[in-house]
């Protein structure tokens, strides 16, 4: 135990005396919240839609300023000399609306009126949002068209549970949090690991008497010790910062967090173990920890949509598990109903990772 | 002419880089696999195509029309029915635990308010922990009832607006189109500022870069010398990127081959700036890469590659201007999807021009600093 703790305090003395690490460890994690969770949002506003109005009567200016009193739509005219086509084609809109001549005739003397949108279909995601919202204002046009009762058939009346403003940072503020302590506990642990082999002072933990296990429990106690204190600057910037607040008991979290950075340090610890040398374990920190979590984990996209072979991957992503978890307790507040699975699995994760970096160390000490 | 060029310090400068670069059997796989299977990742993982979304329903009507409101969900292949609920109280229940992600309750007066040509109500509940995924859909299902209005309009006959919507360019929307195609200026720079910096920073740490001072040739042949054959193995990464995008996800490839590679190359040279500029700043390999925790995310992330610039905040977007990443971003997607070409975007080709020779220009300058 005295071995471990001492071996615990080495680390940390170790990390506060080298600057660029050390910034790496607290700074930086601080730096990317407030950044990318600024940064990641998939809810475009005031798209650029430029429109031809062909019939320029009050009725196709209602449906313009329509478009326009759209928080996703920003109006512009577009010249009848430039092709709805080639706005597109030079970037000048993501979409063009045109209104055909006698638009309001038509709909007077009570016949069906189509209207062309054109919509840049580039970004997928986008095109689609723009898609939802053109037929949603188109239909609220067309009951306003009535002036009689309304004759619509079924209302639908749509609630938006759990985030009603349909906030990303809400989404991705936890997110990013999450994403961080993938990122820099895995990092720092695999650098510790792997300057011992590099510098050859891991010939010196050879021949003292401290065993493996004791070895690599010091280095997994002292980065875990590190990643706590990145997770409350984070969880403080995410309170203060962003305004955000949790929805329910903080208790399920508090323990899921505790495994969560458990696992993600040593999974740092098994890369460390295995890749004595600096350069090639920031690699593969890198690909594990940056990589593997921004796609696998359900950061930007859910995980059900990834296809089949490679979701089966996501199952040993740690962050995959946590994401599930901080975001309920941000949003929705389930609490243990919805959280037990993910700090078991994160325990065994975490014993899978512990379990291998011993296994490549076991035989390390001299035999006396 | 090609003798006196041969016969020059640069030349065998060159070649000695060359050299240098081939036997490094890590370098040259680095090449080839990441860009590779970075690209194949990220146009298979980032989907934000819906299917399959679980809908509860808690029908208290239990009439043909509500079960026809019912089958109108279930038609398409956005949502699919995943159970139904006695009360709304369950359904809630169900969202709150994260087993649904939406739910449908229609109410007891529903058959009667259609039979009279009342307006009916029916409540939608989405879970929009996931703010994204919540509107679209809600767009979807505001698109499914409306289309169930107008079939039932159709015998009542009022004139109505309706939409005729074009995709254009992508219109299977296919999200591995705008991924790929932000994915590689990405690539580009990503790994020119890895390789140049690994290969500027070795020579630091291992102390040859004295040995090179020694010799007659000037500080910026040693840079130009350097930096010639990063350029040319990253061009091969253009191309090896365009056949993977290709192969994998069918992207098409509509306007001009050579304006691509050419804008591309700007990229690359942003990236072997970037990479310079890193070097400059430290003495060892593995300083190098962790510098690189500082600027790669930003990079990644302030580019539009994978999300929309559209939706960062608005005092974020003019940040983005400087991001080599996001000038590409613009001018892959619209030469290969769109077709277009320099004259449209001129803006674009300028922006990346300009960061290039800034970044080249100002990092050459610290480096000859440094060296002499």
């Amino acid at each position: 135990m005295k071995r471990i703790l001492a071996q615990v305090r080495k680390e940390l003395t170790q990390l506060v005396r080298d600057r660029l690490t050390f910034a790496l460890a607290l700074v930086l994690p601080v730096l990317l919240l407030l950044l990318l969770s600024k940064a990641t949002s998939l809810t475009v506003k005031d798209i650029p839609v430029a429109v031809q109005d062909l019939d320029k009567t009050p009725l196709s200016r209602q449906y313009i300023e329509a478009v326009g009193a759209s928080l996703s739509f920003k109006v512009s005219a577009l010249p009848q000399a430039i092709s709805p086509e080639s706005a597109l084609d030079q970037n000048l809109a993501r979409a063009t609306l045109i209104i055909p001549p006698q638009f309001e005739r038509k709909l007077e003397r009570g016949q069906n009126v189509e209207l062309q949108w054109l919509i840049d279909g580039t970004d997928a995601n986008t095109a689609n949002i723009m898609r939802g919202k053109a037929a949603a204002i188109t239909q609220s046009f067309n009951a306003q068209l009535q002036p009689a009762p309304p004759r619509v058939a079924i209302q639908p009346k749509v609630r938006y549970w759990f985030n009603p403003g349909r906030e990303d940072l809400k989404y991705f503020g936890p997110g990013v949090l999450a994403f961080g302590m993938t990122m820099f506990p895995t990092l720092l642990a695999a650098l510790a690991l792997s300057r011992e082999g590099d510098l050859k002072t891991i010939l010196q933990v050879y021949v003292s008497s401290i065993t493996a296990f004791e070895y690599l429990l010091g280095k997994v106690i002292a980065y875990t010790i590190v990643a706590w204190a990145e997770w409350i600057a984070g969880m403080i910037i995410l309170f203060a910062g962003f305004g955000l607040s949790l929805a329910g008991d903080p208790g399920p979290l508090l323990i899921t967090t505790f495994f969560y950075l458990l696992c993600t340090t040593c999974m740092g610890t098994m890369l460390g173990a295995a890749i004595p040398n600096q350069a090639a374990a920031i690699q593969a920190a890198q690909l594990s920890g940056f990589l593997t979590a921004f796609l696998l984990s359900g950061y930007i996209f859910p995980v059900e949509n990834i296809p089949q072979p490679l979701r089966f991957l996501s199952n040993f992503v740690p962050m995959r598990y946590y994401l599930d978890a901080i975001r309920d307790a941000f949003l929705r507040g389930g609490g243990w109903p919805a959280m037990w699975p993910a700090p078991i699995a994160l325990a065994l994760l975490s014993g899978l990772f512990f379990w291998r970096a011993w296994s490549v160390m076991k035989d390390m000490q001299v035999k006396a | 002419m090609l003798q006196r060029i041969l016969n020059q310090r640069l030349w065998s400068l060159f070649v000695k880089e060359f050299r240098q670069i081939r036997r490094n059997r890590r370098l040259v796989i680095m090449l080839i696999i990441p860009p590779t299977l970075n690209i194949i990742l990220f146009g298979l993982a980032l989907n934000p195509n819906f299917e399959n979304l679980r809908l509860g329903v808690v029908d208290y009507s239990s009439t043909p029309d509500s079960r026809d409101l019912v089958s109108a969900f279930t038609e398409g292949l956005v949502f699919r029915i995943d159970g139904y609920y006695s009360s709304p109280d369950d359904l809630g229940r169900a969202i709150g635990k994260g087993d649904l992600d939406a739910g449908l309750v229609i109410s007891y007066d529903f058959a009667r308010k259609r039979a009279r040509r009342e307006t009916a109500e029916v409540q939608l509940l989405v879970d929009a922990v996931n703010a994204n995924t919540a509107t679209i859909a809600g767009g979807y299902a505001t698109r499914i009832i409306a289309s169930l209005n107008q079939k039932i309009a159709i015998s009542t006959r009022r004139a109505t607006v309706t939409p005729h919507l074009t995709l254009l360019y992508n219109p299977g929307l296919k999200s591995s189109w705008f991924i790929t195609t932000g994915m590689i200026g990405l690539l580009l720079v990503l790994q020119g500022s890895v390789v140049s910096s690994a290969s500027l920073v070795r020579e630091k740490e291992l102390g040859t870069i004295e040995q090179l001072l020694m010799t007659p040739a000037g500080s910026s042949e040693l840079i130009i010398a350097k930096v010639a054959p990063i350029f040319l193995l990253l061009a091969f990464d253009i191309g090896l990127a365009l056949v993977v995008a290709r192969l994998a996800f069918g992207v098409p490839m509509r306007g001009s081959l050579v304006l691509f590679f050419l804008s591309a190359s700007l990229c690359v040279i942003c990236g072997i700036g970037l990479g310079m500029m890193i070097a400059t700043f430290t003495r060892t390999q593995q300083q190098a890469q962790l510098m690189g925790f500082f600027t790669n995310p930003p990079l990644a992330i302030l580019s539009g590659a994978t999300t929309p610039i559209e939706a960062m905040p608005a005092w974020l977007q003019p940040v983005t201007a400087i991001n080599p990443v996001k000038h590409f971003a613009v001018i892959a997607r619209s030469i290969m999807l769109k077709g277009s070409s320099a004259d449209v975007l001129y803006r674009e080709l300028l922006a990346l021009a300009v960061i290039a020779l800034v970044m080249i220009s100002v990092s050459a300058w610290r480096f000859r600093k440094q060296l002499s």
